[in-house]
C-alpha cells in the first residue's frame, strides 16, 4: 500500500508540473497546444539517453542517439533544455496568424506524426519498444533504504520540484508580463496597441511551458526506468487538458484539484481498485472513452471549471511608480 | 537507376494522393460549408472501413462490401451533427469549442471500436489484380481503381457545386450563411446534405484506406487524418479541386520521401510541406482560410 501511494504521489507531481505547464499555454496565452505530450515526451526520451550511457555497451538490446551517463542532476537539466528546445521549434511553425481551431487542428498533426516517426525510426529513441532500464539516481540507495524508503525520497524530490514549478507559475503569475498574455489572448488587436507584441510573448510561455514539460518528463521517467511512444500519444494531451478545464482554466489551484480528479482519482485509482474487466487492456480503452464523455459533460455543464479564473482588479495590482499615474486611479 | 524509382514512387505517389483525395474533398466540403474543422472526421473513416469489413466477412459479394462503407459513414456523420455538435452549437459555442466537441467525440469512437475490436489489427483482403503499364509508371488495377474513384469524385462534385442549384445554394452557404438563408436557402436541409455527403466519402476514403494499406485497427483513422486535414488545409478550405491538387503533392511527396529517404518519414514529409506552407504562407489569398466566425451544423 505504500508503495502504491508513493508511486501515485510520483505521478501526481509529474501530472500537475505538466498540468500548470500546459495551463500557461492554453490558459493564460490561449494556444490551444495539442502537440504539449510532445515537449514532456522530448525531456523523457532526453533524460533517457544521456542516463544510459553509450548505445550498445550494457544495452545492447536498445539503439538510441546520442549515449551518454551524465551524473544525476545534469539529465534533468537535459530534460528541461530538450523540452523548451522542442516547445520553441513548435512554436515557430505553428504560432502564425492563423484561426484558432486550424491551429489545434495543426498541433494534432504533429502530436500524430512525431509519435509515428519516433515509432517507426528504431535508431532514434529504439522504435515503438522503447528505451528501458534507464538507471534511477543514486540507485544504490536502495540497498540501505530499501524499495519502499526509496520511493519515498524520490516522492519527497519531486513534491520539491514540484513546489518549485508552482512558487514559478505562481510568481509568473502576478506579473505584468502573464497580464500581457492574458490582454493579448482576450483582445489581440487591443493589446498590440498598447505596445505588447503578443509574438514574442507567445513564443516565451511556450518556451517556459516546455521546459516545465520537459522536465517533468525526465522525473517521471527517472522513477519508471522506462519511455515508449505507447506513454505519449495524443490522447494523454487530451487528459492533461480535461484535467484543466475540469478544474478551471488559469486558476492554479482549479488545476490542482482537477489534475487530481481526472489524472490520481480517475485514472489511477480506478485501475488500482477496479477489478480487472474482461480481456487485458479493455479497462484502458474504456477509461479513454470515459475522458472523452467526461470533457463533453465538463464543456456543457461548466465551461469555466470548478474554480474560476479570477479576474485581475486594479486593487490587485501594484501600486504605479509614477505618482499622476496612481492619482489618476 | 534513381529515376526509375523515382518515376515509380510518383506512380504510388498518385495512387496515394487518390486515397488522400477522397477524404480531402469530404472533409474541405464539410469544412467549408459548416466552418467547423471536424476532428472525429477520421474516425468515421474508421467506422466506414470496419462496416466494410463486417459485410465482407459475410461474403455478400463485392458491390454490398463496397457500399456498407460510405453508408455507415454517412449515417454516422449526420447523427453526429444532428445530436451532438447540434446541442453544443445551440449552447453558442465558437469554432474552437465544437472543435473540441468533435474531437472528444472521435476520442469516444476510437476507444470504442478498439474495446469492441478487442484491440485487434484486422487484415483486409483485396485483390490488386495484374499490373499494367502506362507510359513509364505501373499501376495495379486496384490503384486505377482507386484513381479512377476520386477523380469521379471530383468531377461528381464539381458538376454538382457549379451546375445545379443545390450546388450554387451551398456556395452561397458557405460564403454567407446569413445573407444565404435570407435569399431562401432551405439551410438545414442543405446542411444535413453537407454532412451526409461528407460522411460518405469519408467513409469510402476509409475503406479506399484500408484497401491500400490491407490493415485496419480503431487507431487507423487518425493517422490517415493527418494526411487528409493537412491537404484539405493546404488545399484552401471548401475547394476541391484545391483539395485535390493538394493531395497530389502531399501523396507523391510521401512516396518519393519513402522511396529515398527511409519510409518512417513518409507520412512526416506530407507534414513538412503543411509546415512550409504556415510558416511562408501568403497573408492573402488560398491559404487564409475562411474568415467568418460563426459556425453552423
Amino acid at each position: 500500500m505504500s508503495f502504491y501511494l508513493s508511486t501515485i504521489a510520483v505521478y501526481f507531481c509529474v501530472d500537475l508540473l505538466a498540468a500548470w505547464a500546459l495551463n500557461m499555454q492554453f490558459g493564460w496565452a490561449g494556444i490551444p497546444n495539442f502537440a504539449f505530450i510532445l515537449t514532456q515526451a522530448a525531456g523523457a526520451y532526453m533524460y533517457a539517453v544521456v542516463a544510459l550511457g553509450p548505445s550498445g555497451g550494457l544495452t545492447a538490446f536498445q539503439h538510441y542517439i546520442l549515449g551518454a551517463s551524465l551524473p544525476f542532476p545534469l539529465p534533468l537539466l537535459v530534460a528541461a533544455g530538450a523540452g523548451g528546445v522542442v516547445a520553441l521549434a513548435l512554436g515557430l511553425i505553428t504560432l502564425r496568424p492563423l484561426r484558432r481551431d486550424y491551429q489545434a487542428a495543426v498541433f494534432l498533426l504533429f502530436a500524430v506524426i512525431a509519435s509515428d516517426v519516433v515509432s517507426a525510426d528504431v535508431g532514434l529513441f529504439n522504435g515503438s519498444n522503447g528505451l528501458a532500464a534507464v538507471p534511477q539516481p543514486f540507485s544504490s540507495l536502495q540497498t540501505t533504504l530499501g524499495l519502499g524508503g526509496y520511493q519515498w525520497l524520490y516522492a519527497g524530490f519531486t513534491a520539491v520540484i514540484c513546489l518549485g514549478g508552482l512558487s514559478l507559475v505562481r510568481g509568473l503569475g502576478g506579473s505584468g508580463w502573464q497580464r500581457a498574455l492574458r490582454a493579448a489572448r482576450d483582445d489581440e488587436a487591443g493589446a498590440r496597441a498598447l505596445g505588447v507584441n503578443p509574438a514574442v510573448l507567445r513564443l516565451q510561455v511556450f518556451f517556459i511551458g516546455g521546459m516545465l514539460a520537459g522536465l517533468s518528463g525526465g522525473l517521471l521517467v527517472g522513477f519508471i526506468s522506462a519511455w515508449s511512444p505507447g506513454a505519449w500519444e495524443y490522447s494523454e494531451t487530451f487528459a492533461i487538458l480535461t484535467g484543466i478545464i475540469l478544474g478551471g482554466v488559469s486558476n492554479n489551484w482549479g488545476v490542482f484539484v482537477g489534475t487530481f480528479l481526472v489524472q490520481i482519482a480517475f485514472q489511477e485509482l480506478t485501475a488500482l481498485f477496479l477489478p480487472q474487466i474482461g480481456y487485458p487492456g479493455l479497462s484502458d480503452a474504456l477509461v479513454w472513452v470515459v475522458i472523452g464523455v467526461l470533457w463533453l459533460l465538463v464543456i456543457y455543464f461548466r465551461p469555466r471549471g470548478i474554480l474560476p479564473e479570477r479576474r485581475t482588479r486594479m486593487s490587485t495590482l501594484q501600486p504605479s511608480t509614477s505618482p499622476e499615474m496612481s492619482d489618476a486611479d | 537507376m534513381n529515376s526509375t524509382i523515382l518515376l515509380q514512387s510518383i506512380g504510388f505517389g498518385i495512387t496515394t494522393a487518390a486515397v488522400i483525395a477522397i477524404g480531402a474533398m469530404g472533409f474541405t466540403l464539410q469544412l467549408g460549408v459548416t466552418n467547423l474543422l471536424n476532428l472525429s472526421f477520421g474516425n468515421i473513416m474508421t467506422l466506414g472501413a470496419f462496416a466494410s469489413l463486417i459485410v465482407e466477412r459475410w461474403h455478400l459479394g463485392l458491390v454490398p462490401t463496397i457500399l456498407a462503407a460510405p453508408l455507415v459513414g454517412a449515417v454516422a456523420s449526420v447523427l453526429l451533427a444532428r445530436t451532438l455538435l447540434a446541442v453544443f452549437a445551440r449552447r453558442q459555442n465558437g469554432a474552437f469549442e465544437l472543435l473540441m466537441v468533435t474531437l472528444a467525440a472521435g476520442l469516444i469512437i476510437e476507444y470504442t471500436l478498439d474495446a469492441l475490436a478487442h484491440l485487434q489489427v484486422f487484415q483486409f483482403q483485396f485483390p490488386s489484380g495484374a499490373t499494367v503499364h502506362l507510359g513509364p509508371f505501373v499501376f495495379t488495377v486496384l490503384s486505377l481503381a482507386l484513381i479512377g474513384a476520386a477523380a469521379l469524385v471530383l468531377a461528381a462534385l464539381l458538376a454538382a457545386l457549379h451546375l445545379t442549384r443545390l450546388g450554387k445554394a451551398l456556395r452561397a452557404l458557405s460564403v454567407d450563411p446569413k445573407l444565404a438563408r435570407a435569399c431562401g436557402v432551405p439551410m438545414r436541409r442543405m446542411i444535413n446534405l453537407t454532412w451526409i455527403v461528407s460522411g460518405a466519402l469519408a467513409g469510402l476514403a476509409g475503406l479506399v484506406y484500408v484497401t491500400n494499406s490491407l490493415t485496419i485497427s480503431a487507431g487507423a483513422g487518425l493517422n490517415f487524418l493527418v494526411l487528409v486535414i493537412a491537404a484539405a488545409i493546404l488545399g484552401g478550405a471548401g475547394s476541391p479541386v484545391g483539395a485535390v491538387l493538394a493531395a497530389l503533392v502531399i501523396g507523391v511527396a510521401t512516396e518519393v520521401v519513402a522511396a529515398f529517404g527511409g519510409s518512417y518519414y513518409s507520412q512526416a514529409a506530407g507534414l513538412a510541406i503543411l509546415a512550409l506552407v504556415l510558416v511562408l504562407r501568403p497573408s492573402t489569398g488560398m491559404w487564409s482560410g475562411p474568415t467568418r466566425d460563426e459556425v453552423t451544423v
